[in-house]
């Protein structure tokens, strides 16, 4: 490592005309005489949520290990598992198998039924939420906005909500619950539903302050046709900075300024295929929303990393899906609708169909943590310091309980998770347990209780 | 020993009077086996031999429900119970045959003559309400 003698702070940006980048962490920006470590810098954190439970959430599947592995500790296999697109990172997974969410049941006669109205609620909140279309929605404060609120709050934006599918339904969708309880799973407090962005322009621009004060059609349409990237605006403020830099410094820059065109190139490559007149597969979607479900996940995830890199945010809940969806996935090599493949009958050639979507669905996360992981920060990469989390709060869709819930973390988030471990918890351990000690882990340490937690579990 | 053998006599009539008048009133989730296990509420009272009760189905529009009320018999651990559904171009009546287990749930058919999904199996266990 190289440290350079002329310090650079960490909130040092490329500043153009209505545009902010902020930096990816640099040796300059270390402190005098050493190299920034772990213990510096707060973990990141990435929630995913996929809606419908798992395959291996059923009687089937739980024997045929679809979901978790069937060897508990530290040698297991993912081979017949949904997870095993996950193998290479043996050694960041935490799986955590047997647990429910018993908030997501039904606690009254009247909720009976409602389970895909209410489960988004309870992913990240553990709290079950109440029954009402109105504006008086309640759950629980989530697990991405604790963290956010503790630790998100010296950074640009304390904390970002990305989602896949078309979310702000607004009113009721249906048995009684609001649709903010369906289209998030992020909650600043009990009454608070935080909204998903879907579209990466709106995330990109985010990120990089861009102002879009001119922003009609015609505005846009005519951006597009000129193709001048953010960048372009910022040339002199980088020109400066590199003769700062040392060599190594100087490339990692180089490096994170050529991922930032890429992402904006792919973003903009399908605006234009959007504003062309072809047919899109998915036209009610912003402009911005490829068709392709593992482009669209892609670039949030891209988008997510050059924003963790940057520490321009250090949380991200992100939405994979959206219940009672009946989108396709062609890519999984499975072309049925999800909603009614996820209603398997208990069939187990039904139930495998199902666990090529699951296993679909969890291949996108390696993507991620490659990226993560070829990301230097500080004395290690960006998997060493980060958590990603992914689960639903649904079990077996087909009976829609709440039990033996899909749930695994990858990262070592700083330190606090050894990782390369599958831990069975006994029958009827709240999930809230495990949440509760992965904020412990995370250094909300001074909480109780989250949503139905019973108590602690031994991560 | 006459005395003894009374005794035991009236302990038995008392325990399996006991036994075999269980009482099924409350809230049960009941799960219609279709083309996957659709959850709806069935709520029950029961008076002696007669049953009375509502259950809410889920209806063409998706996140809506109709609620229908019941009326039958439980006699025997077992059950009949039937009702008309309202708003359809023409009233269809409901037919629910069921039985209380030993562990405690229930099970039985549901039957809606004329009715595309008419003819189901169902399991029902007893909802624990909490607030």
């Amino acid at each position: 490592m190289f440290v350079t003698c002329k310090h650079l702070s960490r909130r040092e940006a490329l500043k153009g005309l209505g545009v902010t980048i902020a930096l990816p962490f640099l040796d300059a920006m270390a402190p005098a005489g050493r190299a920034l470590s772990a213990t510096d810098r707060k973990t990141r954190l990435i929630c995913v949520e996929m809606v419908h439970g798992s395959a291996g959430s059923t009687a089937i599947g739980a024997r045929k290990n679809l979901w978790a592995p069937a060897a508990v500790g530290g040698d297991f296999d993912l081979g017949p598992t949904s997870l095993r697109s996950l193998a290479p990172f043996h050694d960041h997974l935490t799986i955590v198998s047997n647990t429910d969410c018993s908030s997501a049941e039904p606690f009254t006669a009247s909720e009976i039924g409602g389970d895909h109205f209410r489960s988004s609620a309870v992913f990240l909140t553990q709290a079950h939420p109440k029954q009402t279309q109105a504006a008086d929605v309640q759950a629980g404060i989530s697990l991405d906005q604790l963290y956010a609120q503790r630790f998100g709050q010296t950074t640009p934006i304390p904390s970002m909500r990305l989602c896949i599918e078309k979310g702000d339904q607004g009113g009721g969708c249906g048995y009684g619950y609001s649709c903010a309880y369906t289209d998030t799973i992020s909650w600043a407090s009990a009454t608070r539903p935080l909204p998903m962005v879907r579209d990466p322009r709106v995330v990109f621009d985010t990120l990089f302050g861009v102002l879009r004060l001119d922003e009609t059609p015609e505005a846009r349409r005519e951006q597009l046709a000129r193709d001048r990237s953010i960048l372009d605006w910022v040339q002199s403020s980088v020109a400066r900075l590199m003769t700062r830099l040392g060599p190594g410094d100087r490339a990692r820059l180089s490096d994170y300024l050529d991922n930032v065109r890429e992402i904006e190139r792919r973003i903009r490559a399908v605006e234009v295929f959007s504003s062309s007149g072809e047919v899109r597969e998915r036209p009610e979607a912003p402009p911005g929303v490829p068709d392709s479900f593992s482009a669209h996940v892609k670039v949030m995830f891209d988008l997510q990393v050059l924003a963790l890199a940057a520490d321009v945010t250090r949380v991200f809940a992100f939405k994979l899906g959206r219940d009672n969806s009946n989108r396709a996935y062609p890519e999984s090599g499975f072309n049925g609708p999800f909603h009614p493949t996820s209603h398997h009958s208990g069939k187990e050639a039904k139930i495998l169909d199902f666990a090529t979507l699951n296993a679909y669905h969890v291949s996108m996360i390696p993507y991620v943590l490659d990226k993560l992981k070829n990301t230097p920060d500080g004395d290690g990469n960006l998997l060493d310091h980060t958590l990603l989390l992914y689960g639903s709060a649904m079990g077996d869709s087909n009976l829609h309980n709440h039990k033996r819930v899909p749930f695994f973390m990858a990262g070592h988030a700083g330190g606090a998770l050894r990782g390369g471990v599958h831990l069975k918890a006994p029958n009827g351990t709240p999930l809230a347990n495990v949440m509760l000690s992965v904020l412990h882990k995370l250094g909300v340490d001074d909480i109780a209780n989250f949503g139905d937690s019973e108590g602690t579990f031994a991560l | 020993m006459i005395k003894r053998f009374i005794g035991i006599l009236a302990l038995g009539i008392s325990l399996s009077a006991f036994v075999e008048t269980p009482n099924i009133t409350g809230t049960w989730t009941m799960g219609l086996e279709g083309d996957h296990v659709i959850p709806v509420a069935l709520v029950l009272k029961q008076d002696g031999q007669k049953l009375t009760g509502t259950i809410a189905l889920p209806t063409q529009n998706a996140g809506h429900r109709v609620e229908v009320t019941l009326s039958g018999e439980f006699v025997d651990r077992a059950f009949k119970l039937s009702g008309t559904v309202e708003g359809a171009k023409e009233p269809t009546t409901l037919d629910i045959s069921g039985k209380l287990l030993d562990d405690g749930s229930m099970e039985g058919k549901f039957e809606m003559p004329g009715h595309g999904h008419g003819n189901m199996s169902w399991t029902a266990e007893r909802l624990k309400e909490r607030k």
